[in-house]
């Protein structure tokens, strides 16, 4: 009886089962936080993450008050818990050319993992997404990779292979 | 939604980011991942402002239900069940949360009400 690999053995991570294919922007169109952090929340919106796009960028903008989430190296994950969106999820966005995001160490950032969630006492799994997230960008080759990469089923497979590493 | 409620969500969403990052273990665990929470001050400042846009009796309700239930006090109706306790909500009370112009409290639990 043929066996799967050992790879389609393992258990996804959050991570994995939180990326969708409708949730990919390849290429950025703005180039500043403020407008970044609207695009990605209009992504949202369409996708019916929210109804209400408004009160989500807000909560975002007053997670950025908190501290900055452009972590450096190119990264930025904005991430914050609104009352008014329906589910946990990960918007994947790129941008070669790159974003003023007021990054920890002031270079642009390509790569932006946005999370939303509503708000709960009791959710590791939100954290679990960002440490996640973290683990998967930290080599220069990966997020390299991350940025060549030709579609959203290439970005996921590259994440995949981190996470599993 | 209405601006109070409105403003109401906007101060529950504060509120939760606020106490997540006075809470030192949570803090210390986004800390280690690299994100810096020294911006506190700021959002209570924030809160501060958005409170006096919201009605007293309302901010007195809001505040109340919070110490009791430690968190989420604006919840969402989905079909006709308050998310907050899972009752049931009466036909007129879930007719009621439709009207852009009420706030409207769950009959079994208190909590706020909107629809996502």
């Amino acid at each position: 009886m043929p066996t799967a690999p050992i790879a389609e053995q393992r258990p996804a991570t959050h991570l994995e089962n939180h990326l969708r294919a409708d949730l990919f922007i390849p290429e950025i169109k703005n180039k500043r936080k403020a407008a970044v952090l609207e695009e990605l929340v209009g992504h949202l919106a369409d996708r019916g993450i929210t109804r209400f796009p408004e009160p989500v960028l807000e909560v975002l903008r007053q997670r950025e008050a908190l501290g900055s989430t452009g972590v450096g190296k190119g990264i930025a994950i904005p991430h914050a818990r609104s009352t008014l969106v329906a589910e946990r999820a990960v918007l994947v966005a790129r941008s070669k050319k790159g974003i003023e995001f007021e990054s920890l160490d002031e270079h642009p950032v390509h790569l932006c993992f946005l999370i939303v969630a509503p708000p709960s006492e009791n959710d590791p799994v939100y954290l679990q997404l960002l440490a996640e997230i973290v683990k998967v960008v930290r080599l220069s080759r990966v997020r390299q990779k991350l940025l060549d990469a030709p579609d959203f089923h290439a970005v996921r497979s590259i994440i995949s292979g981190q996470l599993h590493e | 939604m209405n601006e109070q409620l409105q403003a109401l969500v906007a101060l529950q969403d504060l509120d939760f980011m606020i106490r997540e990052a006075k809470d030192p273990r949570r803090a210390n665990q986004e800390e280690q991942l690299g994100f810096p929470l020294g911006g506190v001050q700021k959002l209570e400042k924030t809160r501060e402002r958005l409170a006096k846009q919201i009605d007293d009796r309302l901010l007195q309700t809001y505040e109340r239900m919070s110490r009791r239930y430690g968190g989420r006090v604006v919840v969402p109706v989905e079909g006709k069940v308050c998310l907050g306790c899972f009752m049931g909500l009466p036909t007129a009370t879930s007719n009621k949360t439709r009207d852009p112009a009420t706030v409207e409290n769950c009959e079994n639990c208190g909590r706020i009400l909107y629809r996502l």
